[in-house]
């Protein structure tokens, strides 16, 4: 009999040694892969040891080569960086968890359930605890039996279903609690039931008390070592049992209250069995017994709030958690591990140490008791628990302290692999990208309107600002950054980044959007020294007035760049030599603006008085409607936008008579460097004409414009770039464009596609309040006045909705313009205005604000060089908002240190960062979304090295719209 | 129109074990071209189908103007010019298509009920809960499935075992094509059990085997006769074969000194499993979870039945097809033909069509007709079609292949020389849409023409069949409006008593 089972043993052995799992890829490659986790800060627990300071960890074939300092990379390894900011620390091992656990065996005692047949390794339930760092847990057979079945410990992710199972047998699981000395009768028809054998009834099952636990257990020990049946406990318990006992394998037995661990403690010693006590989280007073008798603990904490049941009220029932367990029986040198609940989820397993740090259990203890504590108590400290040489490479890499509330995984690995990462997509301009959430934690918070927060916080979400503060949430994976200092993105309030050297003005109503590019590498730069918004503004004025825009030289794309277009409309006083004349061009068009005004006011008083009739028939209403139609064509003044953009899509939007018009794309590699880049190209046909522009990182540094013809469905375009001429030869066909570029000496062949045939201008919000009349208008409603795109602008002045910037420098011109401005009913942005300190009290409160020239010292002539005085200081100390800029292209990087320059000379640090940031954005109306850090406006932000406008400072890292400028 | 004249029948008794071992002597000898050792069961007439065109069988060319002759139930030949002879009854169907009749490689219909509350059952079997009249049978003779292997449902640790039916016949023996299709076996835990529990009754349930065996052997050697008293007592055949001992087969494991024990003595309630650890019996083993599969195949590794294993498997188990394609075992995949799910990462739902991924891994499968009765097997085929396997990808998987699975590939799955006369003449295509079962032809016996059913008649043309013409008379009398509503509920009643005895035989007659 005995030798039988040993034969099925050694067979069932054999079976298991025989492949039954295959890897599910072919994976053998990308496992022998090497790759070298670089993190700020590791926390081996492998001997207690934090390294700081720029940790390497290098894996391949899913084990631990080697972890430290001075790790050197090997050749060809592939480094995944999570930056100085992350810690790394051991995959946590959860002593417990809720999976597998299903209904109990029927009989007492049952030691042959494995729980590695409950295992599921296709589901997907375990990513929540992957996400929370747990990388095994242990999965129990079942609960609430005297001996309910062997556990097992699993991996909870990893795609080579072998390697999941990391022991198909990690501890007998028992209980001698309330539970397991409940269970119901036990019931086994006889097959078949005669009227001599009859049907039977259900058998009472034992234990009912401690002590019959206790004796019950001793019999089944008793049966085992002597290879007798135990049938009573359960058809070949025993034999079962004898098994286990021959491995060592530790008891895990479920003693809740004191006189419980009391009897097992005692059962465990008399029968040296190696005991580990579950759910142990009383077992404080206790401590020294359970060290005693050799066995270790695991202690369950309650994270889920009254999930003990704590609702007795006033009686003597009444329960309080306890939360020094773990640390009591950390310092009577019991071994132990930090679990969940059997019924929480192990992705809070952190948060539970963390809870029992409470009672006096110091960091690292507490770190152990989630890592290489349940390790060892499971026996699988061979493979996980610590980060060491020739162990699994699991890993949890976190935004900051292992146990620190705010803290939250950003990765998770599993034999050398990610499992998971924070937000999925990581790649820059993604959508994935900027909503991850980002904490920038500083010593001082520089906010922007004056305040200061020390310490502070900022939270980015979605591409914005989320929350400011001293302490800000932190949702689970954000990326934490920590620096020094934080201040808003700085502000050029007049610059021409984006102009390409362009020095021509154009129309008023022309859109700015469309001379911007996202992705441009000057761009870039810009924002990376910290000027993260440009309000762009052509060279050059005419008389109605030319438009600026605020954008986002680091946008992502259109939509994102543009912040208002136009932002302000760009007047100037003086237009010639002859000053007798200043102001004229200026005055007129203010009374034409007026005069606009004043119709719209008498329209919307006029519509405020009007009540509609009531509602027509239907033929009426389109007898109406046709009526309407001839007043669409609008008379030359009144351009309506969108039916301009309407006609201008007739015009060229028949599909055989404009097939070049549009945005073409597509990818080019030019020799030497042979890499793929992209190209855009802009057209426009006129008759015959093509007027283009033409932007490759590897044709010219900026925009190339182009121009040409296209004849007899020939393209032919040629244009001077920054690395030579340039020319393009193709036929466009259905959206489909074949050709050669030249560009120098290099020739190439091109494929283009047309993604647009609209000359896409930046599709934004509205600004404008919507004045168009509904398309069924009943007979008699007021007609709104047609909408004037030049007059538009000052219109919006008026209401404080945009900006008006005049140049001007006399001081008896500053008082002029205010003045006609003034009449108009509009706050003018004053830009030059040399003078203007001279009447600086003259100006207060009737100015939007202004722009002063680079030159920060002024030398009064009346005092001769005796006495400089600094513009801005003078201004801003009366009350007058300033604001920098550079009229230049990528000068607009050199901001910073003219506001520095501004404050060495005398400028108050908190007016000039004021003036970089939410003054400029207040006088130019884009104070709502940009020139603060303040809830729901843009994430744009930058990390400094030291306080603002200290030239020493610089800027260490550019975020906007919540996305990192790299 | 096509013509045809009745064949006399003989019922048939008990068909047994020992019947299989003559039908395959008779498999042997017809295709030898002697047909004298034709089996009684089916028609000793001769029957020739003249259809418009013949489909032999998934991978075969088709045949325009073709010609099935049937000689003894067994069909003889096929092709263009074939002599008919001049006594054979003709069925010329010049419209129509010949192909041969579907086989269902696993369903739990057609029974009472399909489970047993047993957790270790290997001794029963699905011949007695079959019920012939079971509307099952009816239907499967409308969608044109000839061959139905019917095994016990999922809710049973090792369920008895199986039986190949045909669905024609007014006894279970005049069905039986084959009377130990496998025992069924659940890797899915049943309700009240886990998938340790399940795992660990199931481990057991060979160990308690093994043992008991080994308590024979030992009994034996010690001069005990315990085993024959109660051999007796029960009242087991203790004569012939089951007087003489026989040595352990298996290939996984063997008890020695088995052969001094009579087979006869061995426990009934035992025998079943010993046959399957034997391997004298296949095993149908249902996973419903991917992770089952682990399970069934150590189960079937572990005790030597792995080469005559066919797993039974839920759509969601091609996560575990590269498991099921190192086992080698075949599949019948059930419950629909694309699983879907949500990506857990992006909330997007993912569609996976199923016989593709096995295909592509080399697994044979064979689709299952188990979701209703109108998505069967050629609604399967069809749509397999349109999700992306060949057409003779899919119309193997509901003929050749499911005939291996059941081991008649030699008897029915296409139409050749030595097989089954069972064939079905289709209005069109068997994958179109458009296509009706026109007449079902089984062992060479027409037994459904879909011009006589009445069911299907009166469904789509309305047509009262003669024998419930009463019914439709008085329901057109009877008006709620007249009587007060109990008298109209009793008169209701009254009416109603007799058509489910009328329909029952009226239904036998013109639908079988």
């Amino acid at each position: 009999m005995k030798r039988g089972v040993a034969a099925l043993l050694a067979l069932a052995a054999l079976a298991w040694a025989l492949p039954a799992w295959t890897p599910a890829r072919s994976e053998a490659a990308a496992r022998a892969e090497v790759v070298a986790l670089q993190a700020g800060t590791a926390h081996l627990v492998e001997g207690g040891k934090v390294l700081e300071g720029g940790v390497t960890i290098v894996v391949r074939d899913g084990k631990i080569l080697a972890a430290g300092k001075d790790v050197a990379v090997p050749p060809g390894a592939r480094v995944v960086d999570y930056g100085a900011d992350a810690v790394i620390v051991p995959g946590l091992v959860a002593a417990n968890s809720p999976y597998g656990v299903g209904p109990p065996s029927r009989r007492t005692a049952d030691p042959g359930v494995l729980a590695v047949d409950n295992f599921d390794p296709f589901s997907s339930a375990y990513l929540a605890d992957v996400a929370g760092g747990v990388t095994s847990a242990y999965l129990a057979p079942a609960r609430g039996r005297l001996i309910s079945g062997q556990g097992a410990v699993v991996k909870l992710a990893g795609d080579d279903l072998r390697r999941r199972v990391v022991s198909r047998s990690a501890a007998l699981q028992g209980s001698v609690g309330a539970e397991a000395r409940d269970v119901p009768g036990y019931w086994d028809p006889p097959v078949p039931a005669t009227v001599e054998v009859g049907l039977g009834v259900a058998e009472p099952q034992l234990p009912r008390t401690t002590m019959g636990a206790i004796v019950a257990l001793t019999e089944l020990l008793e049966a085992a070592r002597s290879g007798k049946e135990a049938d009573a406990y359960g058809p070949g318990a025993a034999r079962e049992l004898a098994r286990v006992l021959g491995t060592g394998l530790p008891w895990r037995i479920d003693a809740g209250t004191e006189t419980e661990i009391r009897a097992i403690l005692r059962l465990a010693q008399s029968e040296r069995l190696p005991l580990v006590i579950d759910g142990a989280e009383r077992a404080g007073e206790l401590a020294d017994e359970i060290r005693r008798a050799g066995a270790s603990a695991i202690v369950e904490v309650d994270v889920a709030p009254n999930s003990a049941g704590r609702d007795f009220g006033k009686g003597r029932d009444d329960r309080w958690p306890v939360f020094d367990t773990a640390a009591r029986l950390v310092r009577a040198g019991v071994p132990i591990a930090i679990a969940t609940e059997d019924s929480v989820r192990p992705r809070d397993l952190r948060f539970a140490a963390a809870v029992a740090s409470r009672g006096g259990l110091a960091a690292d203890a507490a770190l152990r008791a989630i890592t290489l504590g349940p390790a060892e108590i499971l026996g699988v400290a061979d493979r996980v628990g610590s980060i060491a040489p020739g162990k699994d490479a699991d890993f949890a890499v976190l935004n900051g302290p292992p146990l620190s509330a705010a803290s939250s995984v950003v990765a998770t690995w599993i034999d050398g692999e990610p499992v998971w990462e924070v937000a999925g997509s990581d790649a820059p301009g993604s959508k994935a990208a900027r909503s991850k959430a980002i904490v920038i934690e500083v010593a001082e918070l520089y906010v922007g309107d004056g305040e200061v927060l020390r310490p502070g916080q900022v939270l980015m979400q979605g591409g914005r600002i989320a929350e400011v503060g001293r302490r800000v949430a932190h949702p689970l994976g954000a990326v934490v950054v920590r620096g020094p200092a934080a201040m808003p993105g700085m502000i050029d309030a007049f610059g021409h980044l984006g102009l390409d050297g362009s020095s021509k003005a154009p129309p008023t109503d022309y859109k700015l959007a469309r001379v911007v590019e996202p992705g441009d590498r000057v761009d870039r730069m810009v924002a990376r020294a910290g000027v993260t918004t440009v309000v762009l503004t052509p060279r050059g004025t005419s008389s109605s007035g030319t438009p600026m825009m605020a954008y986002k030289p680091a946008g992502q794309d259109l939509e994102s760049m543009v912040l208002s277009d136009p932002t302000a409309l760009h007047l100037a006083w003086t237009h010639s030599r002859n000053r007798v004349e200043s102001g004229k061009d200026v005055r007129e068009v203010l009374a034409k603006a007026v005069e606009y005004e004043k119709k719209w006011k008498e329209y919307e008083a006029a519509i405020a008085k009007w009540t509609p009739p009531p509602p027509e028939p239907e033929a009426r209403v389109e007898s109406a409607k046709e009526e309407k139609k001839p007043e669409a064509g609008t008379p030359p003044e009144t351009k309506d936008e969108k039916k301009d953009e309407k006609a201008k899509g007739k015009e060229k939007k028949e599909p055989e008579a404009d097939p070049v018009t549009g945005i073409w794309e597509g990818k080019l590699a030019l020799p030497p460097n042979e890499s793929e880049v992209s190209l855009r190209l802009r057209m426009r046909l006129e008759g015959k004409v093509v007027t283009g522009a033409l932007r490759c990182a590897q044709v010219s540094e900026g925009l190339v414009p182009l121009g040409g013809t296209f004849e007899e469905g020939k393209l032919a375009l040629a244009g001077l770039g920054s690395r030579g001429f340039v020319s393009l030869s193709g036929e466009p066909k259905e959206g489909k464009l074949e050709g050669k570029l030249a560009v120098g000496s290099n020739e190439i062949e091109l494929k283009l596609e047309r993604t647009t045939k609209d000359l896409d201008e930046a599709r934004r919000p509205e600004l404008r309040r919507e004045k168009k009349p509904e398309e069924k208008e009943p007979k008699g409603k007021p007609r709104a006045p047609g909408i004037d795109a030049k007059l538009e602008p000052l219109r919006r002045a008026m209401h404080g909705e945009g900006a008006v910037v005049v140049d001007v420098d006399r001081a008896v011109e500053i008082l002029d313009c205010v003045k006609a401005f003034e009449e108009a009913g509009i706050k003018p942005v004053l830009y030059g205005a040399d003078e203007a300190w001279k009447v600086a009290d003259a100006l207060r409160g009737r100015v939007a604000g202004v722009i002063l020239t680079h030159q920060v010292m002024e030398v009064d002539p009346r005092k001769g060089l005796s006495e400089l005085r600094n513009r801005f200081a003078e201004l801003a100390l009366a009350g007058i908002p300033v604001a920098f800029h550079s009229a230049a292209e990528e000068g607009a990087s050199d901001l910073p240190l003219i506001a520095a320059y501004a404050v060495a000379q005398g400028m108050s640090p908190e007016g000039a960062l004021r003036a970089l940031t939410y003054d400029a954005a207040a006088m130019l109306a884009i104070a709502s979304r940009v020139g603060r850090l303040a809830r729901g406006m843009d994430g744009d932000v930058l990390l400094l090295d030291g306080p603002p406008l200290e030239p020493s400072t610089s800027v260490l890292r550019t975020w906007v719209n919540g996305e990192e400028v790299r | 129109m096509p013509t045809t004249t009745p064949t006399p029948r003989l019922a048939l008794a008990a068909l047994t074990a020992a019947a299989l071992a003559v039908s395959s002597v008779a498999a042997g000898a017809a295709s030898s071209g002697s047909g004298e050792l034709a089996r009684p069961a089916a028609a000793e007439g001769k029957l020739a189908i003249k259809a418009g065109k013949v489909i032999p069988g998934p991978g075969r060319a088709a045949i325009d103007g073709g010609v099935i002759l049937i000689e003894g139930g067994r069909i003889t030949a096929v092709g263009r010019d074939v002599q008919i002879p001049w006594d054979a009854t003709v069925i010329d169907a010049p419209d129509w298509t010949a192909f041969p009749g579907f086989v269902e490689a696993h369903t739990s219909r057609g029974m009472d009920r399909p489970n047993e509350n047993l957790e270790v059952a290997p001794f029963l079997s699905v011949r007695d809960s079959i019920d012939p009249i079971n509307f099952y049978f009816e239907d499967a003779l409308r969608w044109g499935l000839t061959t139905i292997n019917v095994e016990q449902g999922h809710e049973t640790v090792i369920a008895g075992q199986g039986i190949v039916v045909k669905p024609w016949g007014l006894t279970v023996e005049e069905m039986t094509v084959k009377p130990v299709a496998g025992i069924k076996i659940s890797a899915t835990p049943k309700r009240t059990l886990s998938g340790a529990t399940q795992a660990q009754v199931l481990r057991r349930a060979f160990g308690d085997l093994r043992r008991y065996l080994e308590d024979l052997v030992q009994q034996k050697k010690e001069g005990s006769d315990r085993s024959r008293r109660e051999a007796l007592f029960q009242g087991r055949e203790l004569e012939g074969e089951k007087a003489k001992g026989r040595a352990m087969e298996g290939s996984a494991w063997k008890v020695e000194g088995l052969e001094r024990v009579p087979r006869g003595e061995i426990d009934e309630k035992q025998e079943p499993l010993l046959a399957l650890v034997e391997g004298r019996i296949p095993a149908f083993v249902y996973c419903g979870r991917p992770s089952d599969v682990r399970l069934a195949l150590e189960v079937a590794r572990e005790n030597g039945f792995l080469a005559r294993t066919t797993l039974v498997v839920s759509p969601v188990c091609w996560k575990a097809a590269d498991e099921i394609a190192e086992a080698g075992v075949p599949i019948v995949i059930e419950g629909g033909l694309v699983h879907t799910e949500r990506d857990p990462f992006t909330g997007k739902e993912i569609e996976t069509f199923v016989p593709k991924v096995f295909q592509e891994r080399g697994v044979r499968f064979a689709l299952s007709a188990s979701n209703s009765t109108s998505e069967s097997l050629w609604y399967q085929a069809a749509l397999a079609t349109g999700l992306g396997l060949t057409r003779e990808q899919a119309l193997a998987a509901v003929t050749t292949v499911p005939a291996e699975i059941l081991g008649l590939g030699k008897r029915v799955g296409s139409l050749e020389p030595g097989k089954d006369g069972n064939v079905l003449l289709f209005s069109g295509d068997p994958l179109s849409v458009s296509s009706w079962v026109e007449r079902v032809i089984l062992e060479g016996v027409e037994v459904y023409d879909r011009s006589k059913d009445v069911r299907m008649k009166h469904l789509l043309e309305g047509v009262t069949p003669p024998s419930t013409a009463a019914m439709g008379e008085e329901e057109e009398v009877t008006h709620e409006d007249e009587g007060s509503p109990p008298e109209a509920g009793d008169e209701k009643k009254d009416e109603k008593e007799p058509p489910p005895k009328n329909g029952g035989n009226g239904g036998k007659g013109g639908g079988r």
